[in-house]
């Protein structure tokens, strides 16, 4: 039966994008081996999440006595509400808002100061600054975790949320001011001499006539900052203790621990769907971007 | 002259960001050779005891196999990441319908948190509860049906195959860029000269693309190193030792055992080890310019 659809969509196919020229006939048969091998892919994430849905609508009893996949014979929304008060879900995910918001702010304007002058201003130290900061892009996290939990010890900030938003924050500058001083060298060369005959000071040019044009710039860093604080489960681990402060990936942790011994399944999922359904929804409004970003992210390696 | 005042702004304006980065990045860093050159007690003291903490590595047993996990978990999820990268990164690029939901499909997984997808997948392998193990059942295969997890043959694998499943998107939208970018008049000479796509795949698409798969590879290496995430939630490291890697035993050395002088020599070797495979990887993979 698929096979059936699949077959009937292939022809047409080649012709969808008019850019791409006249195609022989011969390689057409690959669209099917394509759409095969593209559709059990979509599937079978398009079920694993179904099957996550159609859980945290199920009683437990029924998640234990019937078949995975029989659907759910009643939606059972309390589930949801049990998550959300009973089960913490929901003081999770106001941490989680708090700590992602004000850490992707906090990164965002902090690097956004940073790099104006490393892009705009010629200075002796313009490399070396870049330099120092795009080494946290390398560094693998293994030989920063322990003096970094000891240096919060130290400060006082160890299991805060303060420290976390602070390490989430200064985490996301590598990547902030790498893309934003690319996009400040971008900005033609003339705007500040412009600004400076027109009788406006330094910070008045960055702030009136530099930021405004930093846009895009500043809302791709925004995005890929808030999924990456949002979604930080290791830091999160190490550097939060108690349930009150923890955020979602961590709550989930602990909740999942639980649900090993206890036998309260449906609502761990109902609090999976919690916290998947935020970063969903703003990857399927903002693909492009967020696609981009990420990309340019995993290349900091 | 607008350069002598822009002169004034530019260390209120670094200053935020530099102290930041000094207290939680610079200095934590520059202080993680001396932990690893100390004993640290539960009371916070500590006492410099040398290459001790590096010798006594040497011959951990438990680190020698966290070692051989780690490769291997980078040895097999490599596998499992780079043919199907490939192959979904080149059928993105033919002309198909359903681009765009196909590209959504495939990145949606990598937008969510390790933690939500370690712990769906995790059910997934449930023996009883998932969805592999009575699928299978139903199937009347049965007999292939186990504790994914909970078997030291198959834990390493499972767990490998969930890490690639939410990262494969990451691969195929920098593949697909390579993709992109090959010279259209080479491929359609081939195709001129009668080439079917499976042998431009192979002869002319494949060497095209020699420098992104070999930096991609780098890449694929450095991460899986440092796996941590998915194991920690899955399989806590077990079923006896099986899926110990050496950020999850570098975790319990240095949170739950405070010892975080070992903890942090094992950081330190597994870095240099890491650098050194890298280094050899991008030597031996590099090649003059393709000429075409």
């Amino acid at each position: 039966m698929t096979l059936n659809t699949e077959v009937r969509a292939t022809p047409p196919a080649g012709r969808t994008r008019p850019s791409s020229q006249d195609e022989p006939t011969s390689y057409r048969r690959h669209h099917l081996v394509i759409y095969l091998v593209l559709g059990t892919i979509a599937f079978s994430a398009a079920s694993a999440f179904a099957w996550v849905l159609n859980v945290s609508l199920k009683t437990n009893q029924e998640f234990l006595g019937t078949r995975p996949w029989s659907v759910a014979d009643e939606f059972h929304l309390e589930n949801y509400a049990n998550a959300w008060t009973n089960a913490d879900v929901g003081a999770y995910f106001g941490n989680s808002v708090v700590v992602s918001i004000t850490s992707t702010v906090l990164g965002v304007v902090v690097s956004a100061f940073a790099a104006y002058p490393i892009a705009r201003i010629p200075f002796r130290l313009n490399g070396a600054v870049l330099a120092v900061f795009l080494m946290g892009l390398m560094v693998p996290w293994m030989v920063t975790f322990i003096p970094l939990y000891l240096t919060l010890q130290d400060l006082g900030l160890l299991d805060t949320r303060i420290g976390l938003i602070l390490v989430y924050a200064t985490y996301n500058l590598p990547f902030n001011i790498f893309v934003l001083v690319g996009f400040l060298r971008s900005l033609p060369g003339e705007l500040e001499e412009a600004a400076a005959v027109d009788g406006a000071g330094p910070t008045t040019t960055f702030v009136r006539v530099i930021l405004p044009l930093l846009g895009p710039g500043l809302a791709s860093v925004t995005i890929i900052s808030f999924l990456s604080n949002w979604n930080e489960f290791f830091y999160a681990l190490v550097l939060i203790h108690s349930p009150s402060k923890m955020t979602l990936p961590l709550g989930l942790f602990q909740l999942g621990q639980a649900a090993d011994y206890g036998t309260n399944w449906v609502t761990l999922f109902a609090g999976m769907i919690i916290t998947a359904l935020p970063v969903l929804i703003l990857f399927a409004l903002l693909q492009k971007q967020v696609t981009k970003g990420l990309t340019a992210g995993a290349l900091k390696g | 002259m607008h350069r002598i005042a822009q002169r004034r702004i530019i260390i209120p304006f670094l200053l935020p960001a530099v102290v930041l980065l000094a207290i939680f990045f610079l200095y934590p860093l520059a202080r993680t050779v001396g932990i690893s050159l100390s004993d640290w007690t539960r009371t916070g003291a500590s006492r410099y005891v040398g290459s001790a903490n590096y010798t006594a590595l040497l011959s951990d047993p438990d680190y020698r196999s966290a070692l051989k996990n780690t490769f291997l978990f980078t040895f097999v999820g490599g596998c499992m990441l780079f043919p199907p990268a490939v192959g979904i990164a080149w059928a993105l690029n033919q002309p198909i319908r359903g681009e765009r939901f196909f590209r959504f499909v495939v990145f949606a997984p990598v937008v969510l948190s390790a933690a939500v997808v370690a712990l769906m997948w995790k059910f997934v392998y449930h023996p009883t509860l998932g969805l592999i193990s009575p699928a299978l059942a139903e199937l009347g295969l049965g007999g292939l049906a186990r504790e994914w997890l909970g078997d030291p043959l198959t834990a390493l694998p499972a767990v490998a195959f969930t890490t690639v499943w939410q990262g494969v998107g990451i691969w195929v939208v920098l593949l697909s860029a390579g993709f992109e970018r090959l010279p259209r008049e080479v491929l359609e000479a081939g195709r001129v000269d009668g080439a079917g796509e499976w042998r431009l795949f192979w002869s002319v698409m494949m060497p095209l693309l020699h420098d992104l798969l070999r930096i991609l590879l780098v890449l694929w290496i450095v991460q899986s190193m440092q796996a941590f995430a998915f194991i920690y939630i899955m399989t806590g490291g077990g079923p006896f030792g099986s899926t110990e890697v050496v950020g999850t035993l570098m975790y319990r050395t240095a949170i739950d055992q405070t010892e975080f002088g070992y903890a942090a020599a094992m950081g330190v070797i597994l870095v240099v080890v890491m650098l050194a495979v890298t280094t050899i990887l991008n030597k031996v993979l590099k090649r003059d310019d393709l000429e075409y």
